[in-house]
């Protein structure tokens, strides 16, 4: 396969494009297994432009994903939200498209598209037709040089933003305690701003700061493309060459990032709501998903957690009933996260029932070792998982890009699971002892409007 | 062509071995629509007891053990139907069949284990009242259907989950878990002949019984314009649902219409989005959608704007929608969504799952046998006369639900002003259904 990829590149780099002499010139640089049965190519573009190309012809189909390394954690105070606002601006009008036609031709090509921005990336998918795979090309590599930025398109999307916050945080009990658990937890380093922005922020921009943040972070030198589908190596990598080849690198300026420092103790913030229950939701400092024990974390995630079989679920669902749900996530992004605990409390139950059963969970997995049936069950629910999110070529394009984004592995969906079925007993009780203490958690505790709370 | 397994069973299959997982489906043609008056929640209630202990096997064994073989299983109760779906790594799929087996034929319905689901089904309904579009689309459904099982909960209230016990569990799994109320649908890695094993099995121990008919009929029409307004604290936004009845999956103007739909908010580029979202950004998110179902079902407009301009964002979803029902489509907006629709296709079946599921929809929800194989020819066939005929037909502004969830103090008058011609207006309170 390798070899079939290094004859596709030298035909590509062989093509004579008009307009583009020397440039875009494509370079080999690896395959990476990817699963049992296929492998990922990684070329580079002269320019920078990364390239992550893996065929797939379980479907006539091909998924497209354009991942820049910027997200809100490359903001600055006061400008919190541009990369997301900037997300919903990469919709609109081009110099060479009017606003609305880059939807529009994507709706006659029969695509589905889509876009995400957290901490550390921002992404835009595409999947079309394996026949249209051309028409992505062009418009990706349009809107990555050439958007135009008016005032009424910046006002308008402006506002549908404060509505999508309206909508995920304001009236949403539970978007609003993560976004107090972060900004809470994180006193240094930026991750403790929400991606979509304080208010304020979000309604304070002017198009000068989304032209500042699109030539700024937004060139083939800061991006990664995927391409996964049924599609002719050769004919893609032209067409990339024909769409990129001219776009300029950027200077990408070095990074101005605190380090969280290391948090002594225990934080608490009520927050009242009009909610029917009391709830309770936890963050301790986790490590960086690169970090070697953020997959026993995700073991213990899933014992403690994971499944009406867990811990969690019977201590506090079954044997005391005291919670109506429980959910955990040890965060997947570059820089150390949170492991984050979600606990729903049963009517006139309280945060203090809740978070006592589940500190003695906590004791027992830094005190004692899991069992070895509770290392299979958990293993197994990660392996399907894992396995469900490869069911389509958007879904594998996202797993390579993710990956390869934040960890720089595009194969790093295999990899993970390769170090789940490492993890023993020991590896579960070291990252509780680790991670899950008390000092650096902090703990928002979410009161119905109508309760009295305990001092 | 499905498999024929007896006494009315029938199995689908969709073999794939892009990856080393088996999705298994059991669906029955019953669903909320046969829960009895005061009991609504009862297909639900039964379908989750499946999971709490069955012979030989406590609710935690059951538990551990789909965990230890790397699946899930899952239930799903609509008005319609009730699927018990699950996935398992295909190395241990004799032993997740087993398991599924035992679990759908010889559920032990232990009372403490009942009385435990009961006791978290009213915790999560109250739970429920967070959810804001969950809310109105509750109250949207329940006024546009009225008595019809289309405008009953399939999750129940506080007052029917309490009118839950033992012996309406065991009633109702006795009559509806039966061969000939049952479709198997398997895909991912397996062969066919291994997949019409499996189904054989699974459907072993069920009473060789007949189909349970519904006796669902049409819903009736709801003359006039109504205004439901869910009063909920503290919102800065609203959620807005505004629509009628729509078409049956029979009506010779179905697909016209499901085509006209597109056009007017089935897109990011249609003419909701654009207006609601593109021009003013009012709303997120702005759409349309039509249900379909056994029976004529819904369409709906969905948006949700900030207080201050819900009452302007609901004026402009009617005169929108008057502008669709007077002047129709145009020929240029049928090519072009017939083109969105033709071409996406290919995401509607790139999945062994997606396409075992359309049989599947066909069957349960008795679409025309052809509604998936012929929608691109159908889809092709239409024609901004056809479209524009069916919603003039299907669509009438003057008769019309509208729900709104919101905070009555701040928002109430400014929506009532915006609809004319308001026949009635409710103000229920958010937690209306959960007390």
């Amino acid at each position: 396969m390798a070899e079939s990829m290094t004859r596709a590149v030298e035909k590509a780099n062989a093509k004579a494009i008009e307009g583009l002499g020397d440039a875009g010139k494509l370079h080999y640089e690896t395959s990476v297994r990817f699963g049992a049965a296929a492998n990922v190519h990684v070329l580079v573009m002269d320019n920078g432009l990364r390239i992550l190309m893996m065929i797939d012809r379980s479907a006539p189909v091909v998924a497209y994903a354009t991942w820049y390394r910027v997200g809100s954690r490359h903001e600055k105070a006061g400008k919190t939200g541009l990369a997301h606002l900037f997300e919903h601006l990469m919709f609109n009008e081009t110099e060479h498209l009017k606003a609305g036609e880059f939807d529009r031709k994507l709706e006659e090509a029969g695509a589905e598209s889509n876009a995400a921005t957290w901490l550390d990336w921002t992404y835009y998918y595409e999947a079309v037709p394996k026949d249209r795979i051309g028409l992505v090309i062009e418009l990706e590599a349009d809107r990555m040089a050439h958007l135009v930025l008016r005032d009424a398109q910046v006002t308008s999307e402006k506002e549908v933003v404060a509505n999508e916050r309206r909508y995920r945080v304001d009236d949403d009990v539970e978007g609003l305690a993560s976004e107090l658990l972060y900004r809470t937890a994180f006193e240094r380093h930026n991750y403790g701003w929400p991606t979509i922005g304080w208010m304020e922020d979000i309604q304070g921009f002017v198009p000068s700061d989304c032209e500042s943040f699109y030539r700024t972070f937004y060139a083939p030198n800061n991006a990664t493309v995927v391409v996964v589908g049924d599609v002719r190596e050769v004919d893609v990598l032209v067409r990339l060459r024909k769409a990129y080849g001219a776009l300029p690198r950027a200077d990408i300026p070095d990074e101005d990032t605190h380090p969280e420092p290391p948090q002594t103790e225990e934080r608490v913030v009520v927050l009242r709501k009009p909610t029917a229950t009391e709830k309770v939701i936890i963050g301790y400092h986790g490590p960086a998903l690169a970090d070697p024990d953020h997959a026993p974390l995700a073991v213990l995630q899933e014992i403690l957690l994971g499944g009406r079989a867990s811990r969690g679920y019977r201590a506090l669902l079954i044997d005391k009933e005291l919670a109506t749900d429980l959910r955990g996530w040890a965060s997947t992004f570059r820089d150390p996260g949170l492991f984050e605990v979600y606990l729903t409390a049963r009517p006139g139950k309280t945060k203090d029932e809740l978070l006592a059963a589940f500190d003695r969970e906590i004791v027992r997995l830094n005190d004692e070792l899991v069992t070895q049936d509770e290392l299979q069950c958990a293993k197994a629910r990660l392996e399907l998982g894992g396995l469900q999110s490869l069911d389509t070529a958007s879904g594998k394009a996202e797993q390579i890009g993710f990956y390869d984004t934040v960890v720089g592995d595009p194969a790093g969906a295999f990899r993970r699971l390769e170090a789940y079925r490492r993890v023993t007993g020991g590896d579960v009780r070291r990252v509780a002892r680790r991670f899950l203490v008390t000092r650096s958690r902090t703990i928002i505790h979410v009161v119905p409007e109508t309760n009295e709370v305990a001092a | 062509m499905p498999t024929d397994l007896g006494g009315g069973a029938k199995l689908f299959v969709e073999s794939s071995h892009v990856l080393p997982v088996v999705s298994i489906v059991v669906v029955l043609r019953s669903g909320a629509a046969h829960d009895p008056p005061g009991k609504e929640g009862l297909s639900r209630a039964t379908a989750r007891m499946l999971r709490r202990g069955c012979v030989g096997m406590s609710a935690m064994d059951v538990e551990r053990t789909i965990d230890r073989l790397g699946s899930e299983i899952g239930s799903e109760v609509a008005s319609s139907s009730t699927a018990i779906a699950g996935q398992v790594l295909v190395r241990n799929l004799d032993a997740f069949v087993d398991l599924l087996a035992r679990m759908l034929a010889e559920p032990s319905f232990d009372d403490d284990e009942l009385g435990r689901l009961l006791r978290e089904t009213h915790a999560e309904l109250l739970e429920s009242l967070d959810n804001d579009r969950a809310l109105a689309d509750r109250f949207f459904r329940k006024k546009l259907f009225g008595d019809h099982a289309y405008g009953r909960t399939t999750r129940g209230t506080a007052a029917s989950v309490a009118e839950i016990d033992g012996n309406a569990v065991r009633a109702h799994h006795r009559a509806h878990y039966v061969r000939g109320n049952a479709i198997v649908a398997i895909a991912g890695d397996i062969t066919a002949e291994k997949a019409e094993t499996v189904a054989r099995k699974l459907l072993s121990a069920l009473p060789d019984l007949p189909y349970v008919e519904s006796g669902l009929e049409d819903p009736p029409p709801l003359p006039g314009r109504h205004l439901v307004f869910v009063d909920k604290p503290e919102r800065s936004q609203t959620q807005i649902l505004i629509g009628s009845l729509g078409t049956s999956a029979h009506d010779l103007d179905h697909v016209p219409l499901v085509v006209a739909n597109a056009i007017f908010g089935g897109t990011f580029t249609s003419r909701l989005t654009r207006e609601v979202r593109g021009k003013r950004g009012w709303s997120y998110g702005a759409s349309s959608r039509m249900g379909v179902d056994k029976k004529r079902h819904s369409f709906v407009m969905w948006t949700f704007p900030a207080q201050g301009d819900a009452a302007p964002c609901a004026a402009l979803e009617l005169e929108l929608l008057d502008k669709l029902v007077t002047t129709g489509v145009t020929d240029r907006e049928v090519r072009f969504i017939q083109k969105y629709l033709t071409r996406s296709w290919a995401f509607e079946v790139d999945t062994a799952n997606k396409r075992v599921h359309q049989a599947v929809d066909v069957e349960v929800l008795e679409l025309p046998s052809d509604y998936y194989s012929a929608h691109l020819a159908n889809v092709a066939a239409v024609t901004a006369e056809s479209a524009s005929l069916a919603v003039r037909t299907r669509v009438d502004p003057k008769n019309l639900v509208v729900t709104v969830v919101g905070t009555a103090k701040t928002t109430l008058d400014a929506i009532k002003a915006a609809i004319p011609s308001l026949e009635s207006t409710e103000i229920v309170p958010y937690d209306a259904e959960a007390k």
